[in-house]
């Protein structure tokens, strides 16, 4: 008891020790007496209680002088607190609130079972007319699943979205229709129920949990039910966990797809995920797959053409994390950068601060240190203030994470697990390490520097200043305005490509346009001249709804969703029935060209009116034109899909599309008239309609009603306007702009502050020279421009590094970039200019004030 | 005269009211804070001899020297405490602004009569 005793007598500091530590024993052993007498229990509870008031005392009373000395400080001097408390809050803020969006969107493991061994399959064919990479075809899924020794289960898996009925309930909803395997190899377990059987066919689904909770009221008896899923009525076997979401977010359902009897090669379009078996690395799987695909035309035949794609075939196998993750991870990637970098800014910011205060204490800490203070003691002392005010920063910071990233996430794109981002534990963690870190890199230099001022300095009365220290201000002046250049060229980048994608003509209007989908495929139409007198129909009262100009009907709306792709033959050459040249198709109808502001280049549209007379049309798009008919008037000549009887005539040639955003080039594109080229070639099923309008933002109620009065089973669906799918398309670029336009704001405010300061004190270190020289006779404008012109070099010092430093970082930008190199001389000269503006703004008011100086007054000054 | 910044606590009062009459050792400064406190402070050694730190840095209590030691074993002798003038001034200070405190109290809760 005695030893313990004198162990956390140990803990106070020596001089306390001297001064009570007697009493102290003395006191305790008494009292500890006194307890033992009134029974065990009480003479434990005083041990207990005791300790630990005298671990809180002794902790408290080592830290006194420091602690004590670092909250008289910080309370002298409000101003600056307040600076370095709001610039770090601000930096952490900003580094905390990114770091919860990544960490929950891309650290966080997939929620599957060992996510890493987990792959995600698909085909590319160099030398091929096929995209760089494509989803594969059934035949590939049956040749893996049953060959391929590399993977211990393999699934084909989909979204799309298709109408679910219960009861009174009608919506369209995105699900999958993945092979049963889907399960099995991600190695997900339903909560409720069980997972689908092979024998279970097409006839059952799996619910997912939001599903289960918002239509079912997660009542456990669903499970036996059976709901209209795709026109089919399909019985929920089992409802998966919360945290399942496969292959995004949104999927609210999955009904297993069989495996066909009878495959026909070469009909792509199966997006395939697989488990690695243990040890096995994508680079093997990819060379055993590439083998048993080569096979595949020997097993299941298919044209000389699908014979040449397979030996053109080259496997592609990636992580599944990178194909659901891949495409926000950069730019997430990006902002993370550009924080730190607002970081680091901070640092030097509060550095400077504590730089420049630390001068103008000097004189009191080389008394101190005359009088015998220790050196470890000033530097505890100082250390102390910066953990201090870092604490608070980063309590700061928090405060501003937890408020502003739901904020932030409200202009975020759809970000996959977007809802489940959330300042946590991690981002605490997060914030709380870089809180320690600023308070090492705020307070250190300045820390050592103040626990060594020379004592000469108590002799020349502080007066005059030496190049070396002011070198460290200004050195870090410089860094700040180097970084702030780093994040100011970024955003000027971006912004120059969203405003180059802004002007990109797509070909169609984007002002004024009314879209949605309905699908009327549960109204029990059957043939194709069924739909098409629905369709037509159905625009015309939307055409009499007050407001509208005109409608128009197509099978895929661009922006909204992909067209099909599909080989066509020309009359002109069919020599060769595989030589099809691949070309994307839809259909349209009503006044779809002129609604949506698509030219006609040649020869005319589709009547409106009259669809009969349609039949066996087509239009062209101009470069479909050029890939079929180089040089050649296209109007008249005909054209018809590979293996099909029915030849279309082209009746005109119509402007170019973006069909997906308005980066890529546009594809070659067909338009087939809404009834086909017979009356019973095809059904339009759930086309998307257009309606030109000036009050596109406000009729959607009345659109709604008529839907409901001519089909009330066929929901009504993707409803927009062309203006705010435009917006949507350029998400992730405005997103991306905006949060680094707010970092580099952030950054061009601290570097003016920075430069401001450092200015301000250097006017007030030289007020008895400038009171000399005035005195002497020189004039207001020279001393103002004597202070703008050490902040010109200082600034001039930072833009050239950062310059330097932007041309090696912009590069990260890579893909966000549109029509705009990464090095784009206006954007890098733009922002030079602006930061230096700034930087001789930041001077200006300093070297006004050193003009304005009363001379007579400079010289009393001390 | 110096004050503590944050105002005098309650505990700080009591220790300093018990060296009024004399200087004290340590544990009769935490006998008699407890018995003039009515028993609502009972302060552990840790706490009672930062307080008495702390006193004694602002220069309110002084270690005395007096002549009635009375060691309770041979060789160990007590550390006597004592006010200074400007801890007893400090403890004057407070005690009026106390009992203005306390009066105010009585007169607003009504248990006195209300005078002048």
């Amino acid at each position: 008891m005695n030893a313990l005793l004198d162990l956390l007598i140990r803990l106070f500091p020596r001089a306390f020790r001297r001064q009570f530590g007697a009493d102290l024993h003395e006191q305790v052993r008494v009292d500890l007496g006194r307890a033992e007498r009134r029974g065990r229990w009480p003479a434990l509870a005083f041990t207990v209680w005791t300790g630990l008031d005298l671990i809180r005392s002794a902790v408290a009373e080592r830290l006194r002088p420091t602690w004590v000395g670092a909250h008289a400080t910080s309370e002298r001097v409000p101003g600056f607190t307040a600076a370095v408390v709001v610039t770090l809050g601000l930096a952490v803020g900003a580094n905390a609130g990114i770091f919860s969006v990544i960490s929950a969107v891309l650290l966080d493991p997939l929620p599957f079972e060992e996510p890493d061994r987990l792959v995600y399959i698909a085909a590319s064919a160099p030398g091929s007319d096929f995209p760089d990479e494509f989803p594969v075809s059934m035949e590939f899924y049956v040749q893996y699943a049953e060959q391929a020794t590399l993977l211990d289960g393999l699934a084909t898996f989909n979204s799309f979205t298709a109408t679910l009925r219960v009861g009174d309930r009608i919506e369209r909803v995105r699900m999958s229709m993945p092979t049963h395997t889907l399960f099995e190899t991600l190695g997900a377990e339903p909560i409720l129920g069980r997972l689908p059987e092979p024998e279970d066919g097409e006839d059952v689904a799996v619910i997912s949990y939001a599903l289960w909770t918002t239509w079912f009221g997660s009542d456990p008896d669903v499970i036996g039910k059976a709901y209209e899923a795709i026109n089919l009525p399909r019985t929920i076997i089992g409802v998966m966990r919360p945290d399942f979401r496969f292959p995004n977010d949104g999927v609210l359902l999955w009904i297993p797809s069989e495996v066909p009897t009878e495959i026909v090669p070469g009909r792509f379009g199966r997006r395939l995920v697989g488990r690695l078996a243990p040890g096995a690395e994508p680079e093997d799987l990819a060379t055993q797959l590439q083998t048993l695909a080569s096979r595949l035309p020997e097993r299941f035949g298919g044209s000389a053409a699908y014979a040449r794609l397979i030996e053109q075939h080259r496997p592609v196998v990636r992580p599944l994390r990178e194909e659901l993750l891949g495409h926000v991870s950069g730019p997430l990637w990006v902002l993370m950068g550009s924080v730190a970098l607002v970081l680091l800014i901070a640092c030097a910011n509060v550095a400077n601060l504590f730089l420049v205060r630390t001068e103008s204490r000097r004189r009191d800490l080389a008394v101190r240190r005359a009088m015998g203070a220790g050196r470890g003691l000033l530097i505890r002392t100082q250390m102390a203030e910066a953990v201090l005010l870092a604490a608070w920063g980063g309590a700061l910071g928090v405060v501003l994470a937890w408020v502003g990233t739901p904020l932030l996430l409200r202009f975020a794109p759809t970000i996959p697990r977007g809802d489940s981002v959330a300042v946590e534990a991690p981002t605490l963690l997060f914030a709380l390490g870089l809180s320690a870190l600023a308070a090492i890199v705020c307070g250190l230099a300045p820390a050592v520097r103040a626990s060594a001022p020379s004592l000469d300095r108590l002799r020349d009365a502080g007066r005059g200043h030496t190049r070396r220290r002011s070198w460290g201000r200004d050195g870090l002046v410089v860094a700040q305005t180097a970084l702030a250049l780093v994040l100011l060229v970024g955003s000027g980048l971006l912004v120059r490509s969203f405003v180059k994608l802004r002007s990109v003509d797509p070909g169609y209007d984007t002002e004024d346009i009314f879209t949605f989908q309905i699908a009327p495929e549960s109204e029990g139409l059957s043939d194709g001249p069924e739909y098409a007198r629905f369709h037509t129909d159905f625009m015309e009262r939307v055409a009499s709804l007050p407001g509208v100009e005109s409608v128009g009907v197509v099978g895929e709306l661009p922006l909204d969703e992909g067209v099909r792709g599909g080989r066509f033959v020309t009359e002109d050459r069919q020599a060769d029935e595989d030589e099809g040249v691949l070309l994307n198709y839809t259909w349209s109808g009503g006044d779809y060209f002129s609604t949506m502001g698509i030219e006609v280049r040649l020869g005319r549209a589709f009547r409106a009116a009259d669809t009969e007379t349609d039949l066996g049309n087509a239009l062209v798009s101009e470069t479909a034109a050029n890939l079929l008919w180089p040089d050649q008037d296209p109007i008249g000549r005909r054209l018809r899909r590979e293996r099909s009887e029915e030849w279309a005539t082209v009746v005109g040639v119509v402007e170019d599309v973006k069909q997906y955003n308005f980066r890529d080039a546009a594809e070659p594109l067909v338009y087939l008239p809404l009834v086909g080229p017979t009356p019973e070639s095809w059904t339009v099923a759930s086309p998307g309609y257009v309606v030109k309008t000036a009050r596109a933002e406000q009729i959607a109620p009345e659109v709604r009603a008529l839907v409901r009065e001519v089909a009330p089973s066929a929901p009504m669906y993707a409803v927009h306007t062309m203006a705010s799918l435009q917006a949507d398309s350029m998400h992730r670029l405005s997103f991306t702009m905006l949060t680094l336009a707010l970092a580099s704001g952030l950054a061009l405010l601290m570097g003016a502050i920075g430069l401001y300061g450092v200015l301000s004190y250097v006017v007030a270190l030289r007020t008895q020279e400038i009171g000399v020289r005035m005195a002497l006779g020189a004039r207001a404008g020279e001393v103002r421009r004597m202070v703008v012109a050490r902040g010109a070099r200082i600034v001039a010092f930072g833009i050239v590094l950062g310059l330097f430093m932007a041309a090696a970082a912009t590069r990260a930008l890579g893909a966000l970039l549109f029509a705009t190199q990464p090095l784009d001389g206006i954007t890098f000269l733009g922002t030079a200019i602006v930061l230096g503006g700034v930087g001789l703004l930041a001077s200006y008011v300093p070297a006004r004030r050193a003009s304005s100086l009363d001379p007579a007054a400079c010289l009393r000054a001390e | 005269m110096a004050e503590i910044p944050e105002g005098m606590s309650t505990l700080e009062y009591h220790v300093l009211l018990s060296m009024a009459s004399g200087p004290r050792y340590g544990y009769a400064i935490k006998d008699a804070v407890a018995a003039e406190s009515a028993g609502t402070l009972q302060p552990r050694a840790g706490t009672l001899y930062r307080v008495l730190a702390r006193l004694m840095t602002h220069g309110w209590v002084a270690e005395v020297q007096t002549g009635q030691d009375d060691p309770p074993h041979p060789g160990l002798t007590r550390k006597y405490y004592g006010l200074t003038a400007t801890g007893r001034a400090a403890l004057a200070v407070e005690a009026r602004r106390l009992r203005e405190a306390a009066a105010l109290a009585e007169e607003r809760l009504g248990l006195v009569e209300k005078t002048g």
